[in-house]
């Protein structure tokens, strides 16, 4: 950055003032009276630590536009089992997912199109508090869709010739 | 008193020992199992990955404990893999002092910094992790020395350790947003300029929020809200099966799978 | 790890640049000073069509834009963001393109009212 006020300073090209990022190096060049005050002051920074809210906000300069933080709703979810006889993993986790935008045909190819970057996005967690954390600290509203768990049925072959387990039931 | 500090140390290393030797002997079944794809004669009981001899591993190994007792204030946990890589779990706060370590001293010599990585886990509450791989010619070994932040925490800058992490750093910037604190020349280095957000997030989409494209009234490039004209199919791209079972969650327990040991106090 | 709840309250952590509230004020104030300096020579050098006041008047709303932020760190990370923008901007590695999206002239306002929906098509 010093090179780059130098720089600045031999093509006259500017007044950029530019501000003191680094808390070690002195203020810039160019810098007028008031930015020379503020050097004096300067701290050393190593082990100091300052108090903030518990509760972070980082969505002012995640680069999400604000149409995306302050529209969205987010799903947190179990997402579901696979079907085949495959592993057991998928229900495991936890996801979160944005809700729907519209969509519309593409006159041209009858695509399905849309102006949302965020429909394929989707985010695992190990868990639905890391899940909510993380959305908090983004902006977005969450809501959490309840796991389902599957209530295995107690089943025996020989149930089927039992004269009170009513397993099997005439058709006629 | 020092006895019992030097065995919290060391015991780390003991209990990935102990992993590292479960994973040896399940080694062995592997290796029948490759034999079938192998076109070596049967009985040959070389396997197809190479796995680093115990003396290589034991070298590695007793390293890693010189580190950690060295270094005590920083490194948290000291692990070497089942390839035999070398890896420092370090405080962030200790990144400075222990590359300065890993280059300077003289038994370790890692004056080559090969690169840092990100790595971004949004499940943690310090989601990034930092990767610094370093070389040693003089020893042919390789090293790993990991750290951890979040979005707001900044990291010193090795910079005044290696000049070469310069451009690791402005990558690591561009794509993850990790702030190095102190470092010379920290800006852009992949993204446009004007862009905003950090491409290798994990909630950053693989389009992107904006496309560019030439507007001929205006007679410039103008960059807007992208549409899709044909929008990203989902699949389920997460395999189903448990892919660390060694790092299984604890219900109720600490976790492995973070392997992020607390900081210290 | 696993339980991690939002939690309300205060704790303890590293400074990005600032320590205290009074002194990332004084950061963006003179970020803010630099860019309304810089905004004249920016219309000169990059032939853009806009005039030094809807500049600095830009400027002033993207400042304003993050006027809620109260962490100390968020707006330092904001002030580092502006600051490397400004030495892109005054070193002219950007174009006038990049000067451009600033002012997002050739983005359409997305319809808000009912007619204006109807019009584009939209539900």
């Amino acid at each position: 950055m010093a090179s780059a006020v130098v720089r600045l300073a031999g093509r006259l090209r500017s007044c950029a003032r530019l501000v003191n990022t680094r808390p070690m190096s002195s203020a810039t060049s160019a810098a007028g009276s008031t930015e020379a005050a503020l050097d004096t002051v300067e701290p050393e920074h190593k082990d100091i630590t300052i108090t903030v809210d518990e509760k972070m906000d980082i969505s002012s300069f995640t680069g999400v536009p604000d149409e995306h933080i302050k529209t969205r709703t987010v799903r947190i979810f179990v997402p579901a089992a696979n079907a085949m006889q495959s592993g057991t993993f998928n229900p495991r986790r936890w996801r979160m997912e944005f809700d729907e935008r519209q969509r519309w045909e593409n006159p041209l190819m009858g695509w399905s199109s849309t102006g949302d970057p965020l429909s394929n996005t989707e985010v695992n967690f190990m868990s639905k508090e890391d899940a909510i954390a993380f959305c908090e600290k983004n902006g977005w509203d969450w809501f959490i869709e309840a796991e389902k768990k599957p209530t295995p049925k107690r089943k025996s072959y020989g149930a089927n010739f039992s004269w009170d387990k009513r397993t099997r039931r005439s058709t006629k | 008193m020092m006895a019992s500090r030097l065995w919290r140390l060391v015991r780390p290393v003991a209990c990935n020992l102990s992993r590292t030797s479960a994973l040896n002997n399940c080694a062995a079944p592997a290796l029948s199992h490759g034999l079938r794809f192998q076109t070596t004669e049967a009985g040959s009981s070389k396997p197809t990955v190479a796995s680093p001899s115990p003396l290589v591993k034991q070298q590695l190994t007793d390293f890693g404990a010189y580190v950690a007792e060295c270094l005590p204030k920083y490194v948290q946990k000291v692990e070497v893999s089942h390839h035999g890589d070398l890896e420092v779990m370090i405080h962030p706060d200790g990144a400075i002092p222990v590359l300065s370590f890993l280059k300077d001293h003289t038994n370790a010599q890692f004056v080559n910094i090969v690169d840092i990585a990100g790595v971004d886990k949004p499940t943690l509450e310090n989601r990034f992790e930092i990767v610094y791989m370093l070389m040693s010619l003089q020893f042919n070994a390789r090293i790993r020395v990991k750290t951890y932040t979040d979005e707001l925490t900044p990291i010193d800058s090795v910079c005044s350790v290696f000049q070469g992490a310069n451009w690791y750093e402005r990558e690591i910037w561009d794509m993850y947003g990790v702030f190095f604190a102190n470092h010379p020349d920290l800006r852009r280095i992949l993204t446009d300029y004007g862009f905003e957000g950090h491409p290798f997030r994990k909630d950053f989409p693989l389009s992107g929020y904006v496309e560019v494209r030439y507007d001929d009234e205006v007679k410039r490039v103008v960059v807007e809200p992208i549409e899709l004209s044909q929008e990203f199919r989902k699949f389920e791209a997460n395999t189903p099966w448990e892919t660390f079972p060694n790092f299984r969650q604890v219900e109720g327990g600490e976790t492995e799978a973070a392997a992020k040991p607390e900081e210290k106090q | 790890m696993a339980t991690r709840s939002v939690q309300q309250g205060l704790k303890q952590v590293k400074p990005m640049l600032s320590v205290d509230r009074t002194e990332a004020r004084r950061r963006v104030l003179n970020l803010y000073k630099a860019w309304y300096r810089q905004v004249p020579y920016v219309v000169k050098d990059f032939h853009i069509p806009v005039t030094v006041e809807q500049g600095r008047a830009k400027v002033r709303e993207m400042f304003l834009k993050n006027k809620h932020v109260s962490d100390v760190r968020a707006i330092d990370m904001l002030v580092i963001k502006g600051q490397m923008d400004l030495v892109e901007t005054a070193n002219i590695w950007k174009q006038r393109n990049h000067i451009m999206m600033f002012f997002q002239d050739t983005v359409n306002p997305k319809p808000a009212d009912f007619l204006s929906k109807f019009y584009e098509g939209q539900d």
